[in-house]
């Protein structure tokens, strides 16, 4: 098989994996530290996309708008979460699981009225400046332009966060967070505002993914539905919580996917969740997680 | 004396109020129209132009009178999320709540599939006006169930009459397709292969491609069949995720490098994706306005959609938009609001449409709507790009012989 093809499609999955590891880490990440399973995520990456979207709007006729538009969505987003966080989890962190369960997908169904209330039901379509617009060519190989973009900007995310959880004081004391809240707590670090911290971090980079979503097709209403089911399995096979367990599990569902279209077009999606639940089977916790706190 | 007195006064109050009432009643009793169409997930983008053609179709009726200008209608909408479990939950709600006689709708059409029978239990009439899957009208035939949209066998022998002609001029061998995975996307996509293993036998069949139903992210088939080096491709991937497929395609140079000729690109792609759209691309729609300007219905439609909506209506409006004013002429022709009564009016009806006069097909009540092809362009009268050399193939040139559906209903009765 000509080799040219096979990284073509190698690029193609790696394209789509990096999508999904902007769309699972903020998910992972509010897992790891603060135990909430948030079932909204893809619902505020919807959002993330139509606030860009809003803003792009605005700013189409200058070729920084797309750029700014991001941006601006994303904090717009991490406002939300901050929004969210103080009015409504913080009210469940003492609660049971199913409890908070209930609460993020009601939050769903919430936040999915409120988007079609405020944005309307037309799709919406987002034209790219000229610089992402076309192919370029990776030896010889056409290649979207937007996706080395998308490449580059999941890994500057994977980058950063593992510098701020690594290398930063505020990092250590997130991670230090997840092992035992009572120990940092007794240091006299207030918990409650690392945890708002994170949430806003989290919905942040789902903003931030929503926002490198919307210029890829158009925005639509349940769109969220679509993806919330791959990001999952993304963070099952990854293991909730770990951010290189992440960074993976979205790199083995963006190829395996990528690779099965080329030699099994009939069973892409199915392998993906064969191996989701392979991984569940022989490791519940995943790749790089460990076992769930209960 | 007191007594009669204040009996008259009763007598005459009831007559005097009562008869109103009563002749209200009689005269003005209202046609409860359902609809049931995806107004959120895939198919939002073509049903809410649908949603509203329809009101602006019932808003001049009611200016009338109502049907037979004396039964106002009123509209009891429904979102079907583009959902079948969700589709047939609402339609037997509007059937059973809001006892509508008809139900128009919707999409897709594994959600007017699955409404069908729900709609023959109650004895309702159904319009599926935007989804066009052949399966609707051929299979598990229901009397109640009548087609505006040009049916995907019809839509996929218009595209292939025009495709085998091509391939012989281009010598075409290969061709991949990718179809959307769901009823209309398997239906359009079988009857294409069919149609042109008979048409253009030459041409050989060499992948598949299946994306699901919402895919939002396409890069890897797109890279998969430039990698089989087709001659050509065939698409039948609608809505939103066709706006997704084309925006992705384009920025890959994929329809600079391989034909794909005759996919679905309604008025909707072209108006979304005006700036985008690459021009020069073959095209096919089911209702495209500016091919039947010349109907003075269209002209006035598209004069008063515009006024109303402040943009131009899609295929999918024009659909809906016929879909109530069939209605209006079955229940004409019935004398009556009797959904028996219209139903048998409707049987092999001459109706006018937007899109001149079209009769139904008795055996699969399928309307001789045509489909139409034509290369993608820019228009100065219009902000976004239409189709130049339009080309209308007719509905009783494209659609099924009855002779096959006779044979398939037979075989499905074993």
């Amino acid at each position: 098989m000509d080799i040219s093809l096979l990284f073509a499609q190698f690029m193609s999955g790696l394209a789509r994996g990096m999508m999904f590891f902007l769309i699972a880490s903020g998910l992972s990440l509010i897992f790891g530290v603060m135990n909430i399973l948030n079932f909204a995520h893809a619902t505020l990456w919807l959002a993330g996309a139509y606030f860009c979207y809003t803003f792009w709007n605005l700013m189409q006729d200058y070729g920084f708008g797309l750029w700014v538009s991001i941006a601006l969505a994303s904090l717009v987003m991490a406002a939300i979460g901050w929004v969210i966080e103080v009015l409504l989890l913080r009210r469940v962190y003492e609660r049971k699981l199913p409890e908070q369960l209930l609460l993020t997908y009601g939050l769903i169904l919430v936040l999915g009225d409120l988007i079609k209330l405020t944005f309307g039901v037309e799709d919406k379509v987002i034209v790219r400046p000229p610089l992402v617009a076309g192919p370029i060519f990776l030896f010889d190989t056409p290649f979207d332009s937007y996706f080395v973009f998308v490449i580059l900007l999941g890994v500057s995310v994977a980058a950063g966060l593992w510098w701020f959880l690594k290398k930063t004081k505020y990092g250590h004391i997130v991670r230090a967070a997840v092992f035992s809240r009572e120990m940092v707590s007794a240091l006299g670090i207030r918990i409650p505002r690392i945890y708002t911290g994170v949430f806003v971090l989290g919905v942040f980079i789902a903003g931030l993914a929503g926002a490198v979503q919307a210029p890829v097709g158009s925005i639509t209403l349940g769109m969220d539905m679509a993806v919330v089911v791959q990001a999952f399995c993304v963070v099952v096979i990854g293991g909730f919580g770990s951010l290189l367990g992440t960074f993976v599990g979205a790199m083995i569902v963006g190829e395996v996917y990528s690779f099965s279209i080329l030699f099994w077009p009939e069973g892409a999606l199915v392998l993906i969740f064969v191996v989701t639940a392979f991984i569940l089977i022989v490791r519940p916790w995943g790749l790089f997680g460990t076992p769930m706190r209960t | 004396m007191k007594k009669s007195k204040l009996m008259v006064i009763i007598c005459a109050f009831i007559l005097l109020g009562g008869m109103p009432s009563l002749d209200k009643s009689q005269a003005a009793e209202p046609y409860n129209l359902g609809v049931a169409l995806g107004l959120t997930g895939t198919g939002a983008l073509y049903c809410k132009d649908g949603l509203d053609a329809i009101k602006l179709a019932v808003g001049e009726i009611n200016a009338q009178g109502g049907f037979l200008k004396k039964h106002p209608i009123e509209i009891f909408t429904r979102d079907t999320q583009t959902k079948p479990d969700v589709a047939v939950r609402e339609t037997k709600d509007l059937i059973l709540r809001d006892k509508v006689r008809t139900v128009l709708g919707t999409y897709s059409s594994a959600c007017a599939v699955a409404i069908k029978p729900v709609c023959e239990e109650y004895k309702v009439l159904h319009i599926p006006a935007i989804s066009n899957s052949e399966s609707i009208t051929k299979d598990n035939f229901s009397p109640y169930t009548y087609q505006v949209v040009p049916n995907s066998y019809m839509q996929a022998k218009a595209v292939v009459l025009g495709v085998a002609e091509l391939a012989k001029k281009k010598g075409w061998k290969e061709y991949v397709t990718i179809a959307s995975d769901y009823e209309w996307g398997r239906s359009t996509q079988e009857n294409t292969v069919a149609l042109l293993k008979e048409y253009a036998p030459e041409v050989k069949l060499k992948k598949e491609f299946w994306p699901a139903l919402g895919e939002t992210q396409f890069t890897s088939y797109i890279t998969a069949i430039m990698a089989q080096k087709p001659d050509f491709v065939i698409g039948s991937i609608a809505s939103k995720d066709n706006v997704a497929w084309m925006q992705q395609a384009k920025a890959y140079g994929f329809f600079d490098k391989i034909p794909y000729p005759g996919s679905l690109i309604s008025v909707s792609e072209l108006i979304i994706q005006a700036k985008t759209l690459t021009r020069g691309l073959v095209g096919l729609a089911r209702a495209p306005f500016f091919a039947h300007l010349d109907v003075p219905m269209m002209a006035n439609f598209v004069k008063n959609f515009k006024a109303k909506y402040d943009r131009y209506p899609s295929d999918w409006a024009v659909m809906e938009y016929d879909a109530v004013y069939v209605l209006k002429q079955g229940i004409e022709k019935a004398g009556s609001i009797d959904t028996e009564k219209v139903r048998e009016a409707l049987k092999g009806a001459k109706v006018n449409t937007c899109r001149g006069e079209l009769s139904f097909r008795t055996i699969d009540n399928q309307l001789s709507c045509s489909s139409y092809i034509g290369v993608v362009a820019d228009d100065p009268k219009y902000p976004f790009p239409i189709y130049h050399d339009l080309v209308e193939v007719k509905g009783p040139d494209s659609w099924r012989p009855e002779a096959e559906i006779v044979a398939d209903r037979a075989k499905e009765k074993k």
